[in-house]
């Protein structure tokens, strides 16, 4: 009896003492919407994440180590995201969160517990990644509640060039969208732009006309949408649909290039904060390469991924090795990283700004008169305070 | 207000194209199929499938997706739901939600959740058409209505003149007895699931080329069960009323109150025919009893 639970001990020293060199190196835990209904905006980051650091890997890693990534799929849902962050904390320097806002109590739980640097990187940046920000608590996301619409507002402004507007605002029946664009019609009246109350869209309808025709009977010139892109889209299409005249402003998702370029309109205008691939910059054409075969979603659909990837590693290479995650999370809050045309300009952090220091925006809308897409002015920089 | 009657007739045949396959399915079998929402989307993936092998023939895509969901209809009582033949209902309905689950996996496994639009591969347009009284609907709007007409006409046709019809009204009621006169009932409940699963593709085909294409579009066969429900379940003739009052209800509460409730709209209707007439407006009070 005594000589199978020897063998079984010496097996088991084996397995462990093969294991251990393994730990050496940098190990990042990420959960992300991969399936589910809100996959076709989270996916991409993940499968972005996958092939950056196969090439950092292939490369010989990060300060000499390799990058070891453990993904796991919540399906945007919390109960799944609770049983990820458990798993994932355990032995990772940091956890990416790449989500719905439904996932971020979990994560951010777990983080506070585990003193657990957490990165996120493909879903709407949290209040705690904002000045004063939460010394935990990072985003690399383009789009960040509030200076959203801060910018969205003021391009609306711009766009009706002194005239008096009527603005509507589309939002979806989840908490972030409607905070927001709550948000937004009280600052709206506080621009002085007339706004109309918002109208709160179902994520499932069947039909998006009804909610069109409640925007449209009141009276809107313009409506901003900041949802889900297929409550966005869902919402505008079925305006055009009625014969409304207006023009239509939503947040450009990574759906934008090929949206864009379906409904070829030209009322029809997208905001964000990274640049689309139709701008055949270098880096672009390097990421089409480098994900050529190994993604699901087409290479413009890399960019939210790849920023923060790119974020990722440059914290790491500062955090240097050894790298335990209480200093990787004080390498992270200095970091400043060139995003090579993605984004407007570098993503820097401080000690407490974690989101950055300036926010870059551009719209993009399809052009009737070149018949392509094409941006409406150049980027504009919003400093965050 | 017109713009009220035509959106609401719009989404009535809609659910009612949806609704249809759960009654059919139901007054054959006695089997509530909770995968139907789930065969409307593989019914559009089956367009998206064949337009993208053959693009620019609309005629041939939309006849080949319906004809082939037609057939997973035909082949998923063959394989799955005969087996369940003897054993409690609850059984087989618990098969038909794990049927859902795995036709969705299956389908993001293949096409990934990326929303897809058909139109562009069939080479058609979807321009807007004004009605008579000033309202505006989408050409695929008016395509559905007519569809959804289209279909109720074939099926009350079908199952009171033909004779395969006729046998299949007469399985439904008395299986037994119909096998006692020959009638090969267990042909008769997979053409059954054959035409649910036809008028499931004719939502999903109208429905991706109209609003979308994703994996998850299933959830509306949930609000089409209401449908079903209100207008009773074993009677293909409630199906129409119980569309519509349930469409009504949920349009008019986007328009006149929260915009919230229509969401929920169907299956307050629901629960009020519940309540009053748990059979549904058309549907056989001893069917109930029977369940």
């Amino acid at each position: 009896m005594a000589r199978p639970a020897l063998t079984l001990f010496a097996a088991l020293l084996a397995v462990t003492t093969t294991v251990t060199p393994a730990l050496a190196q940098y190990r990042i835990g990420m959960s992300a919407a991969i399936t589910g209904p809100a996959s076709s905006t989270y996916a991409p980051t993940y499968e972005a994440y996958k092939a950056y650091f196969k090439r950092v890997n292939d490369a010989g890693g990060v300060n000499g180590q390799k990058v070891e990534l453990t993904y796991e799929d919540d399906r945007g849902e919390p109960q799944r995201a609770a049983a990820n962050a458990k798993k994932l904390a355990e032995g990772s320097i940091l956890m990416v969160n790449a989500s719905t806002s439904a996932t971020y109590k979990p994560f951010m739980t777990e983080s506070e517990t585990e003193k657990l640097p957490l990165l996120f990187g493909g879903g709407v940046c949290p209040r705690e990644a904002f000045p004063p920000a939460s010394p935990l608590i990072f985003c690399s996301t383009s789009f960040g509640s509030k200076w959203d619409s801060r910018f969205a507002l003021g391009f609306i402004k711009e766009q009706a060039g002194g005239k008096k507007v009527k603005v509507g605002f589309a939002a979806q029946d989840i908490p972030l969208s409607r905070i927001e664009l709550e948000f937004a019609e009280q600052l709206a009246k506080e621009m002085g732009l007339e706004a109309i109350p918002v109208v709160v869209v179902p994520g499932n309808t069947p039909d998006f006309t009804p909610f069109a025709q409640k925007l449209k009977d009141a009276g809107a010139d313009w409506v901003l949408s900041w949802a889900l892109w297929h409550v966005e889209v869902g919402v505008f299409e079925a305006l055009s649909r009625i014969g409304w005249q207006g023009s239509y402003l939503l947040y450009g998702h990574q759906q934008t290039q090929d949206e864009l370029a379906r409904l070829k309109a030209g009322n029809l205008f997208a905001f964000g904060g990274n640049t689309l691939f139709m701008e055949s910059l270098p880096i672009h054409a390097e990421i089409a390469n480098l994900v050529k075969g190994q993604t699901t979603h087409p290479a413009h659909y890399m960019a939210e991924g790849w920023v923060s990837a790119m974020v990722l590693e440059a914290g790491l290479k500062k955090c240097g090795w050894p790298c335990p995650k209480d200093k990787l999370a004080t390498a992270l809050a200095s970091v400043s990283v060139d995003t090579r045309g993605l984004r407007g300009g570098p993503i820097e952090w401080t000690a407490d700004n974690h989101y950055r220091k300036n926010t870059y925006y551009k719209v993009y809308r399809w052009d009737p008169s070149k018949n392509a897409i094409a941006p409406v002015g150049g980027w504009t920089r919003l400093e965050i305070k | 207000m017109t713009q009220v009657l035509a959106t609401t007739v719009v989404v009535a045949s809609l659910y009612a194209l949806l609704a249809a396959g759960y009654v059919l399915v139901y007054r054959a079998t006695r089997v509530l199929n909770l995968a139907q929402g789930d065969m409307m989307t593989l019914g559009g993936y089956f367009l998206f499938l064949v337009a993208a092998a053959v693009p620019g023939q609309p005629a041939l895509s939309i006849v080949t997706a319906a004809l082939f969901s037609a057939l997973a209809g035909f082949v998923i009582y063959r394989l799955l739901m005969r087996s369940m033949a003897g054993h409690p209902i609850f059984a087989a309905v618990l098969v038909t939600v794990t049927l859902g689950i795995l036709l969705r996996a299956a389908i993001v496994l293949v096409y990934t959740d990326r929303i897809r639009h058909p139109l562009p591969l069939l080479g058609l347009s979807n321009p807007p058409r004004r009605l008579p009284g000033g309202a505006v609907v989408s050409t695929f709007d008016l395509a559905t209505v007519g569809v959804a007409a289209a279909l109720f006409l074939g099926l009350f046709a079908f199952l009171r003149l033909s004779p395969l019809g006729i046998q299949m009204r007469a399985a439904g009621e008395k299986a037994l007895l119909a096998a006692q006169r020959g009638i090969n009932f267990q042909l008769l409940f997979a053409l059954s699931w054959a035409l649910a699963g036809f008028a499931g593709a004719l939502a999903g085909i109208l429905y991706a080329n109209n609003v979308r294409l994703d994996p998850s579009l299933g959830v509306l066969g949930l609000k089409a069960f209401a449908v079903a429900l209100v207008g009773g379940l074993d009677s293909l003739g409630g199906v129409i009323p119980g569309a519509l009052i349930v469409a009504a209800v949920e349009v008019l509460s986007v328009r006149y109150g929260d915009p919230l409730l229509a969401d929920v709209s169907p299956f307050l209707c629901l629960l009020a025919m519940l309540l009053v007439r748990p059979w549904g407006l058309f549907g056989t009070r001893e069917e109930l009893e029977r369940v």
